[in-house]
């Protein structure tokens, strides 16, 4: 039991940040009475410390953990002994990261059996995001997100459930964008943007058994807001300093009021073991109403002064509606067949008024509104036998069958907008699959799964064309040792008569662990993902169209993990743990120098990315009293680019707790 | 003897669907007292506590069958239903015979999990749950790495969502127990992954400014969904692009070959006025900064 908790301990350690090493390890798990409720109770609070050298912007991207008090952990469970409590049976509370982690969560679960069950999850999550490689880090981001789910459901386990549903989604903070002015040979102004983006969901529902089956209905409404101001802070020169192009002044705001009323409507039974039928058809009516105001002022590329005013308001709305259908039949207790068909039809339409006025005349009167319409059907059958214990076989074939249709919208056609012809255009989808599982002794398996997918055309050149993936996996397992490995495989060719794209992602791991004593366990993992690509280039160099080039990318990662656990004396835990991730890309030395697929300097330094993201750490407990353990934690994270050092860094974090139990 | 232990096990189950020799949940205990001991904390005890289900519905027997054999036979797992007896699809058989009714099971038995014998047992611990919720048999995170290890590896990537950090769950994105044909692609892959609203891709749970719906639509993101540029799980690359650089990710669509897009005439190249060799072009996004959609620009300028 001792290795089995310590098992259980060791993994708990690979994926977590340095937050705690657990908090049920003091006091007894079995909790204390109250009456008629038992409750366990535990919490963690600490010090949590981060020195950052190098590229902050890049730490607090990808890491992002910085100093101070917090609750790094609480669990409490209360619970009826008899399942009857007064108010409820069962309450579940658990935190983490509380106080100013950027990652924090609270899940709340508070049930009294028969009558009700109110499920709350809240998040917050700090996002940063310089993004340096991406439109120069004008793009950064420093918003926070938190997200909270309500869901209470009334008579849980009888034959007529209600349901009740609130979910929000708030995004704000300070942004960084850019705009391109005034025409189409101007320049490319940073911005300041104040982003406030808000998601309201509420919904209601019910689930009734009549008949022997179950009819679910659900109904929401989804409403969104959007209001992130844009602005410029001071007269800017542009991106390109050079030329004439200056703005002066910039206001932009841009409401969005969005609406989606939505129903989904689920229909299943299954049928005394020979069949199982379920049904679902669902609607989702997104609707955006929305208005710009634009106005900026400044100089053109010729140093014409430029006052530019944009206006556009108008509704947007798609219509999606899905419809699912599956049949199970089981014609023997070894023999599963499926066949599941659906329907799904996505439109895209509205109107949109545009005017933009330059300098007092008008330059765009109307746009017109742009139509995408996407009709796919689909049909899948699979088949699963289980002839013995240790062999099972499946398989599957899939044909679909996606129609889109398009209208493109042109500049200055006038008002109103003479109708443009839809382009449209099918596409088909056979697909096979085919697998096996095989248990030659009991501590192993070994599954092998394929597919294989044509599709008569593609939407894009890099969408599934022609596709083949592959699976392989052989698991050894007894009771305290376990060592895996795999095998996969996914490949994407799409030729054409202009261009071909190929895709070639391979992965290779093993993963294991191993508890040889009830003092030491350790948990590995390694895995190797390799990516090529390779596409064709059409671009214009200096006005020259360059042709026939092709976009090489190539990524080698490797990416390893190792944890050990060890005890001393039943009073001190001990883990050490180790992230090593490594792109070594194409193996070159330098930016350049390939050259084999592009002449363009920039397109060969993007042809691999090597990096090296490695994370040590460490982390001791030590129980102090039964009920008291006292916890500390190192964990060191170094970011290396091979091709430049500007986003470099490395950073130094930790933390000591106190962790309590009752 | 294992095919032996099948076919008892099978018998067992016909059994239980006969409701023969029930003998209650008290005469468990006497055995299996740790078990008993802490099963008022454990979901299934409703169906104790309620008084009014069924023997084979309620309590020990309603997952394990009638227990007058085990009884009379002093123990052993060949005269009772053991879950680490049964092969899986019984297992599965066992546990829908309540839990089927839920529609997020709705396609469980066609479920890439359930193909690869993936059941129910394998995730869930119903007596020795690591996890606050759900009777998980570890952490959510934890327990899909152990067969997932490719995605553990690209959760350890540089720029990823923070499912290691704890504040994103597989499940937020994935359901485990099977869902309907996507929407978006072909309707074929990806297989195990939920949608919102029951339609739309799990991303627009979370980024909800990019769900539109705009007047101008970046029509790759409907049709084939967040992932023709984006990496969910982690990337090494900003904004978990599938290229290091934003004008790699655009051309390799954008080179007008082809009877690809919209247009069947290859998707738009660059203009002639988009000098590559210039870094200002090869930053795409710095002036089309609504790349998602847009309601006032057909090319994403505002």
């Amino acid at each position: 039991m001792r290795r089995i908790f310590l098992f259980t301990l060791c993994s708990l350690a690979l994926a977590q940040p340095p937050v705690a090493p657990t908090t049920e390890q003091t006091g007894n798990a079995r909790g204390e009475n109250q009456g008629n409720y038992n409750i366990i109770d535990s919490f963690e609070v600490g010090y949590r410390f981060a020195s950052v050298g190098g590229d902050g912007g890049m730490y607090d991207s990808t890491v992002n953990y910085g100093d101070g008090i917090r609750l790094l952990s609480s669990s409490l469970t209360i619970q009826s002994r008899d399942g009857h409590g007064t108010l409820f049976d069962h309450l579940l509370l658990t935190t983490q990261g509380l106080g100013n982690d950027p990652y924090q969560s609270v899940i709340l679960r508070i049930e009294k059996n028969r009558l009700y069950r109110y499920d709350m999850m809240w998040r917050l999550t700090d996002y940063v995001d310089p993004a340096a490689t991406i439109s120069f880090g004008e793009h950064a981001m420093n918003t926070q997100r938190t997200m909270q789910d309500h869901d209470l459901t009334l008579f849980p386990q009888s034959n007529f459930k209600l349901f009740l549903g609130y979910s929000r989604n708030l995004e704000t903070g300070p942004a960084l964008t850019t705009i391109q002015l005034f025409n189409s040979q101007g320049d490319e102004f940073p911005l300041f943007a104040n982003v406030h983006r808000e998601v309201n969901e509420y919904r209601l529902g019910g689930e009734v058994h009549l008949f022997g089956m179950r009819l679910n209905v659900m109904h929401g409404w989804e409403d969104y807001k959007e209001n992130s101001p844009q602005s410029l802070t001071s007269p800017s020169a542009g991106n390109n300093p050079a030329d004439l192009n200056t703005l002066a002044s910039f206001q932009s705001t841009q409401p969005i009021h969005g609406t989606s009323p939505y129903w989904r409507v689920g229909l299943f039974r299954e049928g005394k073991k020979l069949w199982a039928v379920n049904g679902r058809f669902t609607y989702v009516a997104g609707k955006d109403a929305f208005s710009l105001d634009e106005m900026s002022a400044g100089t053109d590329f010729r140093g014409t002064p430029t006052q530019l005013q944009v206006v556009s308001f108008g509704n947007a709305d798609r219509p999606a509606l899905t419809a699912n259908l599956t049949l199970s039949i089981f014609p023997t207790d070894h023999i599963v067949l499926t066949n599941q068909s659906s329907f799904a039809n996505i439109r895209m339409i509205g109107d949109s008024y545009f005017t933009e006025i330059e300098n007092g005349s008008m330059v765009s009167p109307v746009l017109p509104f742009q139509y995408l319409g996407i009709r796919t059907f689909a049909n899948t059958t699979d088949a699963m036998l289980h002839p013995t214990k240790w062999f099972s076989i499946h398989g599957g074939f899939e044909y679909s069958d996606r129609h889109i249709g398009s209208v493109q919208g042109q500049s200055n056609l006038g008002d109103p907008a003479p109708a443009q012809p839809a382009i449209e255009q099918s596409s088909q989808l056979k697909a096979g699959t085919l697998g096996f599982r095989v248990k030659p002794i009991k501590p192993l398996t070994i599954s092998v799964d394929g597919e294989v997918g044509r599709t008569s055309k593609p939407f894009y050149p890099i969408s599934d064309g022609n596709y083949q993936a592959f699976r392989a996996r052989a698991e050894y397992k007894v009771k305290l040792f376990r060592v895996g490995a795999y095998a996969k495989s996914d490949y994407n060719i799409n030729s054409d008569m202009l261009t071909s794209f190929a895709s070639h992602a391979r992965q290779y791991g093993a993963d294991g662990s191993w508890i040889p004593t009830s003092w030491f366990s350790i948990d590995a993992s390694y895995t190797k993902l390799h990516l090529n690509t390779l596409g064709g280039l059409n671009y214009f160099d200096a006005g020259v169209n360059v042709t026939g080039e092709s976009s090489y990318y190539i990524s080698n990662i490797h990416s390893a993990n190792l944890s050990a656990h060890f005890t001393f004396l039943k009073r001190a835990d001990i883990i050490a743990g180790y992230s090593h991730v490594q792109d070594v890309g194409d193996g070159r030395a330098t930016p350049a120098g390939a050259g084999l697929y592009s002449a363009l300097p920039a397109f060969q330094a993007a042809q691999t990315f090597p990096l090296r993201y490695l994370s040590p750490q460490v982390r001791l407990s030590i129980r102090i009293t039964p009920k008291l353990r006292w916890n500390t934690g190192y964990q060191y994270y170094g970011y290396r680019e091979q091709f430049s050092a500007a986003q470099d860094y490395r950073a130094n974090t930790g933390f000591s707790s106190l962790a309590f139990s009752f | 003897m294992t095919l032996f232990r099948v076919a008892q096990a099978a018998l067992l189950l016909t059994a239980v669907c006969r409701g023969a020799d029930y003998v209650g949940s008290e005469a468990c205990k006497t055995c299996h007292a740790t078990v008993w001991n802490q099963f008022f904390r454990n979901p299934h005890y409703k169906s104790i506590a309620s008084g009014k289900e069924a023997p084979e519905n309620t309590g020990c027997e309603g997952c394990h069958g009638p227990g007058k054999a085990h009884i009379e036979a002093r123990g052993g797992k060949a005269t009772i239903i053991a879950f680490s007896e049964i092969g899986p699809e019984k297992t599965l058989d066992a546990c829908l015979r309540c839990h089927a009714q839920t529609l997020s099971r709705a396609n469980i038995r066609r479920s890439l999990h359930t193909q690869e014998d993936v059941v129910c047992s394998t995730c869930h611990s119903i007596h020795n749950s690591k996890a606050p919720r759900f009777l998980l048999a570890k952490k959510q995170t934890e327990l899909c790495y152990t067969c997932h290890a490719s995605v553990k590896a690209q959760f350890s990537m540089p720029f990823k969502h923070r499912v290691n950090e704890g504040v994103v769950e597989c499940t937020d994105c994935h359901n485990p127990h099977g869902t309907f044909a996507a929407s978006w692609k072909m309707a074929s892959r990806p297989r195990m992954v939920d949608q919102k609203e029951g339609n739309e891709e799990p991303c627009l749970k979370c980024h909800a400014d990019k769900r539109g719906p705009f007047v101008y639509e970046h029509a790759a993101v409907r049709v084939d969904g967040c992932e023709i540029c984006h990496m969910p799980h982690g990337s090494t690359n900003p904004k978990m692009l599938k290229r290091p650089t934003v004008f790699t990710v655009c051309l390799e669509c954008h080179n007008g070959a082809g009877t690809f897009g919209r247009t069947n005439n290859g998707v738009y190249q660059t203009p002639s006025t988009h000098n590559m060799a210039d870094p200002r072009y090869q930053n795409c996004t710095t002036c089309h900064a609504r790349i998602h959609g847009s309601n006032a620009d057909p090319f994403f300028f505002r």
